[in-house]
């Protein structure tokens, strides 16, 4: 799979090597396999969006790329660095950025105290207050509410939250897990607004998303998931005829 | 007379509207949604219906009594059933006991006497029950399962069908579908269109996904900073011009 | 003003010490979110090493130095790295017992390695402690009192303005809530946990040293009660603010002085001091942190997940068997499935037939054994092991199946024998009729403690049944017409008619019938209507409400119920010792017996039977035991301590789910060889589908 993009490498890299490298993949849940041999590649500024049914395992890939889940076995490269098995703080050193799935966000911080957090480690203490003017002048709602605790906003204003402290300090790949879950269709549409403006910078995007039409729109490649392998992989054009066959599998659709 | 009929209910958190003076009304048998921006006050409304948080001012009517100086419990037993948008499951009980616990809560009481004395196994009548609605929602080959190996969208069923048991004249959904995929949430489309013939069970639909919300409810009311923005058939008030600007954005 | 200055200023020097202490309990807290009781005990080890030290002839400043600076925090650091890592996203009671157990065990650990306890007075950290340098308003401040003060202000500050001036203040307390959520904003949340351990660690230790001087001699006994002043400080704080830990602090070390100067002597006012921070947590308790904070991270976990894997760690009696190569899951013994008819069920009680086959095989050796050949002091131990397993059972029902943490368990069971004998011998009453009193009486008082509780759950709720343990302790026990002071309580053994329970055997049969009749009681209540309220209130006690339970009604009953059983074991214990003393109940015990229960297994009846008998064998061990041999006795304790954070469903239900899941890979592997027909499988509900796919370990 390759996927040319707009941005080129960093200087430190070979060009042409992928931002993220998925190589025979294995997850396990326990006594659960959850992912069996899954691989694909993101190049450096490209977009790319796993789609699949609930419990395909989109959501393990993506732990597991950035250290919350152990591998089962394979390889994961970031920027061609074996990063396997390495802790979440490393993965995100490396320029990875993860929004997970549901509410991810410190409620005892204050919306303030969430960014200032997250941007002081990944951009330095200099950069802090470009960084909240930055993701302010993207999300109002936010700014309004900079001085209350995370905890006492609605779920979807923390879930707004949650993808402002990855937007802010996006660097070489973010990985966007369930990224409409609970948001209205404005701030939805805000939302990819701004993951245009981040890839314009010259990050890589994973997108998991539950409502596969917009996932597309913004995809330049898609990995289809069943039941923790790939099924198929492409571009939006090739597959959309064919999508929701390989979602659900051949036959009468099982939901669940 | 309307089932449900709530008055000027206000609620602040830390100096922060929730709510502010909200009307509510729902008839018996009719399926109401509630759309709004994130933080509009959506999950607050619920939790005041229900007393899981007590306003700082209004009144709730059910059936023209006043049940806003009941605790939860009460109020659920009157009739009130609900789901919540991040799962509240009993860990350790399977799925069918889940539905026998709502069930068993609704029609009796506690007695730690009858327990000791008489056993308390289920009745068959209790048992019937559970088993029908395990069939109208699929679950019936899960039934004896721990509710600790199921899928979301199965999860998010088990929760619906405690709020079934009762039953309910009242059922409040807090965003049931997230968390789905399509077909999953086609299904539950299904399940309360459904549920609505058979039973006439008054519906609160909170939910984003408004192709459920078209599908399922009668009236729809957009909240937005807690106050009410627009209400009316689903179409009338999605073709709403602030609605648009507010909830919707305007390119759809 | 003179006076009341004279009794003020001695308070300050407590206060201070009490700072350290609930600072230490905060920062741990508010990283780790384990409240972490064994700091007692830690500050018990580094007081014991300096005052050592400095008996051996070391210099002040070298002994202060490894005992603070070393000692305090390579303690702090081991626990962490062996106990409380593991525990940090489970339930409360998980949370809780590891540190418990550990306050309890250390100790004595140190006193072994220490070999006695130095004979010296023990110095001040620095200055002379006899000194006095300065008057206030004419009362002299001393030099132990001026070192202790001056010691706590300095390392204060620092602490704030290392929170202050650094980002490692709001990264601590983002750890306290998704330590994997910090990892993904690139920072090595492992290593801001084990900061904030080392640092209050070290308060820790600084406290052990501090307090030393305050006392003639160092006594493990003083450090719990500084440990117990130092959690109503924390209270004070929400668990979370450090100024208010100091403030509070200071509060409480001079208000208990002043009540001290000014109370009249007598049992209710010397009872009052001790009994402040009980006061305290019940006046505190319900402004703290209401909303439990969860790990956003932890609740978005895929179901097909690590529900599986959690239901293994974290849910009392749950197996996961294997049954002709398919897994199923053994729900806990609370809960039967349902359809009797359905494969689910059937492969479930197939599977664990021959476990409860071998546990009543055994159960029945040991009565009959008792019965026949086993000796007089054998015989003793094992009905002291009926009657605490009756108040073991009672925990079963209270924390097991409702979720109610209780730190005053000890205290119902007192309160019960104590009644029952006053019963017996002040108002002649027959004894078995006393003891059933004496039942009513605890649970008259499970009822007085259910009530004000109410609102509180998790580590709040335990702490408060503590505090009310406490003021049992220091209240309820010394009045003479309950506990009667150190003196106690006689209880006669009964009689029936002409039946005499006074002989041996007669007893151990009586102690087994109200064994059985307890575990029936609160097997009952679990297999009915009420268990599965108590088991819906555990897992949610907002979703309980919603469904229609009266969650109040449902903790005052089980409350109550348990309490009642309690104080029945706690009578039937006096009863077959002949007399009761505030000791055999006191808070101590609470605590030892929470820990015990949760090892050896609160999932399960069987469990409550067999922490019983361990607990009395544990104890007959100490006394009996040469005095060297006895520490071995807290390296066991330890070292199951560290088990528990592994198999938090408890020593019995642990060997019973491996011996269930054993013979499920036993019938699965009879069942893929050739013969068909399956020679050899008992049981209905055996011809499940045909074996496929492998089992994984």
């Amino acid at each position: 799979m390759t996927v040319e993009a707009a941005a080129a490498g960093t200087a430190d890299t070979a060009p042409g090597t992928p931002v993220l490298e998925v190589d025979g993949l294995s997850a396990f849940y326990g006594h659960v396999r959850a992912l069996f041999d899954v691989s694909f590649t993101v190049a450096p500024g490209a977009s790319v969006a796993l789609v699949g049914a609930n419990g395909a395992g989109k959501s393990t890939v993506a732990r597991v790329v950035t250290g919350l889940v152990p591998a089962g076995g394979g390889t994961v490269r970031i920027d061609g660095a074996d990063v396997t098995g390495h802790p979440p703080w490393d993965i995100a050193r490396r320029g990875v950025t993860h929004v997970t799935e549901g509410r991810s966000v410190f409620s005892s911080l204050t919306v303030e105290e969430n960014l200032v957090l997250t941007f002081r480690a990944e951009l330095g203490a200099a950069a802090v207050p470009a960084a909240l003017e930055r993701v302010f002048g993207t999300f109002p709602r936010l700014g309004e509410r900079r001085g209350q605790s995370a905890g006492t906003l609605s779920g979807g204003e923390q879930r707004m939250l949650a993808l402002a402290r990855a937007l802010g300090a996006p660097q070489r790949l973010l990985v966007v897990d369930e990224l409409s879950f609970g948001l209205a269709p404005v701030i939805v549409e805000q939302v990819y607004a701004a993951l245009d403006d981040v890839r314009a910078d010259g990050c890589a995007l994973l997108l998991i998303e539950q409502h596969v039409d917009r996932a597309l729109r913004a995809a330049d490649h898609v990995v289809v998931l069943r039941k923790g392998a790939v099924v198929a992989a492409g571009t939006p054009a090739e597959l959309s005829a064919s999508l929701d066959e390989l979602v659900l599998g051949p036959g009468p659709a099982e939901a669940g | 007379m309307s089932l449900v009929t709530a008055r000027g209910i206000s609620k602040a958190f830390g100096g922060i509207d929730a709510l502010v003076n909200l009307d509510l009304d729902v008839e018996a048998g009719e399926a109401v949604g509630i759309a709004g921006p994130n933080g509009a006050g959506k999950t607050t409304l619920f939790n005041c219906l229900l007393g899981l948080v007590e306003p700082d001012a209004g009144t709730v009517e059910l059936d023209g009594r006043r049940i806003d100086r009941l605790p939860t419990w009460r109020r659920s037993r009157l009739g009130i059933g609900r789901t919540f948008q991040r799962l509240a499951l009993f860990e350790g009980m399977t799925v069918a006991e889940h539905l026998l616990v709502a069930e068993q809560a609704r029609r009796g009481g506690i007695s730690f006497v009858r327990d000791l004395v008489e056993r308390s196994e289920p009745r068959p009548s209790e048992l019937e029950r559970v088993d029908a609605t395990l069939e109208l929602l699929g679950l019936t080959d899960l039934a004896d399962r721990p509710v600790e190996g199921l899928s979301l969208g199965h999860a998010r069923l088990v929760e619906l069908g405690r709020a079934l048991m009762g039953p309910p004249r009242l059922l409040m959904l807090d965003e049931p579908s997230s968390g789905l995929d399509a077909a999953e949430t086609a299904r539950l489309a299904a399940i309360l269109t459904d549920l609505r013939h058979r039973s006439g069970t008054a519906i609160v639909l909170v939910e984003h996904d408004l192709q459920l919300v078209e599908a399922v409810v009668d009236r729809l009311y957009v909240l937005d900073f807690g106050q009410l923005l627009a209400v009316g058939t689903v179409r009338d008030v999605l073709a709403d011009e602030r609605v648009r600007q507010a909830y919707l954005g305007t390119d759809r | 003003m003179t006076e009341l200055l004279s009794y003020a200023i001695p308070g300050i020097p407590f206060g201070c010490v009490f700072a350290l202490m609930a600072i230490g309990l905060v920062l741990t807290y508010t990283t780790s979110g384990v409240f972490n009781l064994a700091f007692g005990a830690q500050a018990f080890v580094s007081g014991l090493a300096f005052v050592s030290l400095i008996a051996d002839g070391w210099p002040r400043w070298a002994a202060a130095v490894l005992a603070i600076v070393v000692l305090g925090p390579a303690v702090g650091l081991a626990l962490d790295r062996l106990l409380f890592r593991r525990v940090r996203t489970a339930s409360p009671v998980v949370k809780l017992v590891p540190s418990l157990g550990l306050l309890i065990a250390l100790p004595q650990l140190a006193l072994i390695i220490a070999g006695s306890v130095p004979t010296i007075a023990p110095p001040a950290l620095f200055l002379n402690a006899q000194h006095v340098y300065l008057h206030v308003d004419g009362v002299p401040v001393s030099g132990l009192e001026l070192s202790i003060m001056l010691a706590t202000a300095v390392v204060v500050a620092a602490l704030l303005l290392l929170a202050r001036l650094t980002p490692f203040g709001l990264r601590m307390r983002a750890v306290v809530e998704s330590p994997r959520l910090v990892e993904l904003s690139g920072i090595n949340a492992s290593r801001v946990g084990a900061t904030a351990w080392v640092i209050s660690s070290c308060f820790a230790g600084l406290a052990g040293v501090l307090l030393a001087p305050l006392y003639s001699q160092i006594d493990p006994q003083n450090y719990t009660v500084l440990l117990v002043w130092g959690i109503a400080a924390a209270v004070i704080a929400r668990f979370e603010s450090v100024p208010l830990a100091l403030i509070g602090s200071l509060a409480l070390g001079v208000g208990q002085q002043v009540l001290a100067g000014y109370l009249p002597p007598g049992v209710i006012a010397s009872g009052l001091r001790p009994s402040l921070p009980f006061l305290v947590l019940l006046v505190f308790l319900p402004f703290g942190r209401r909303n439990r904070i969860e790990d956003p991270l932890a609740g978005c976990d895929p179901p097909p997940s690590t529900l599986v894997e959690d239901a293994r760690r974290y849910r009392p009696a749950s197996t996961l068997a294997v049954d002709g190569g398919r897994a199923t899951q053994v729900v806990g013994v609370w809960h039967r499935a349902l359809r009797a008819g359905s494969s689910e069920s059937l492969a479930a009680r197939a599977l664990r037939r021959p476990t409860s086959v071998v546990a009543w095989t055994l159960a029945g050796l040991a009565v009959l054994s008792a019965l026949t050949w086993v000796s007089a002091d054998w015989l003793l131990t094992m009905t002291q092991g009926l009657a605490f397993g009756t108040v073991f059972v009672s925990l079963t029902l209270l924390t097991g199946m409702s979720g109610q943490i209780s730190l005053c368990q000890a205290a119902f069971a007192g309160v019960g024998g104590f009644a029952a004998g006053q019963l017996a011998t002040q108002m002649g009453w027959p004894v078995l009729v006393a003891g059933v009193a004496g039942g009513a009486a605890a649970a008259l008082l499970g009822v007085i403690v259910a009530l004000p509780t109410l609102r509180l759950a998790g580590l709040p709720l335990a702490l408060a049944t503590l505090a009310f343990a406490l003021l049992a302790d220091n209240v309820l026990f010394p009045v003479s017409w309950l506990g009667d002071g150190a003196s106690g309580v006689r209880i006669p053994r009964p009689s029936v008619g002409p039946v005499r329970f006074t002989a041996s055997r007669p007893f151990f049969l009586l102690a087994l019938v109200l064994l059985a009749v307890s575990a029936g009681v609160v097997k009952r209540i679990g297999d009915g209507t009420t268990g599965r309220y108590l088991a819906a209130m555990r897992g949610s006690e907002t979703a309980a409400s919603s469904v229609g339970i009266d969650v109040h009604r449902l903790r005052i009953g089980v409350f109550a119920i348990s309490a009642g059983i309690a104080g029945v074991g706690g009578a039937l214990y006096g009863s077959l010792q002949g007399s009761l003393v505030p000791n055999d109940f006191n808070y101590q015990v609470s605590l030892v017996l929470l820990v015990v229960a949760a090892i050896v297994g609160l999932g399960s009846i069987g469990g409550a039977v067999v922490a019983g008998l361990v607990y009395t064998a544990l104890q007959r061990a100490v006394a009996t035991l040469p005095s060297r041999y006895a520490g071995l006795v807290a390296v066991l304790f330890g070292l199951a301590t560290l088990s528990y954070t592994r198999h938090p469903e408890g020593i019995v239900d642990f060997l019973g789910g491996r011996f269930t899941e054993l013979w499920g890979r036993l019938l699965a592997a009879t069942r893929q060889a050739p013969r068909a027909g399956g020679a050899g499988v008992p049981g209905p509900g055996a011809e499940p589908e045909p074996a496929h796919g492998t089992v994984r370990p």
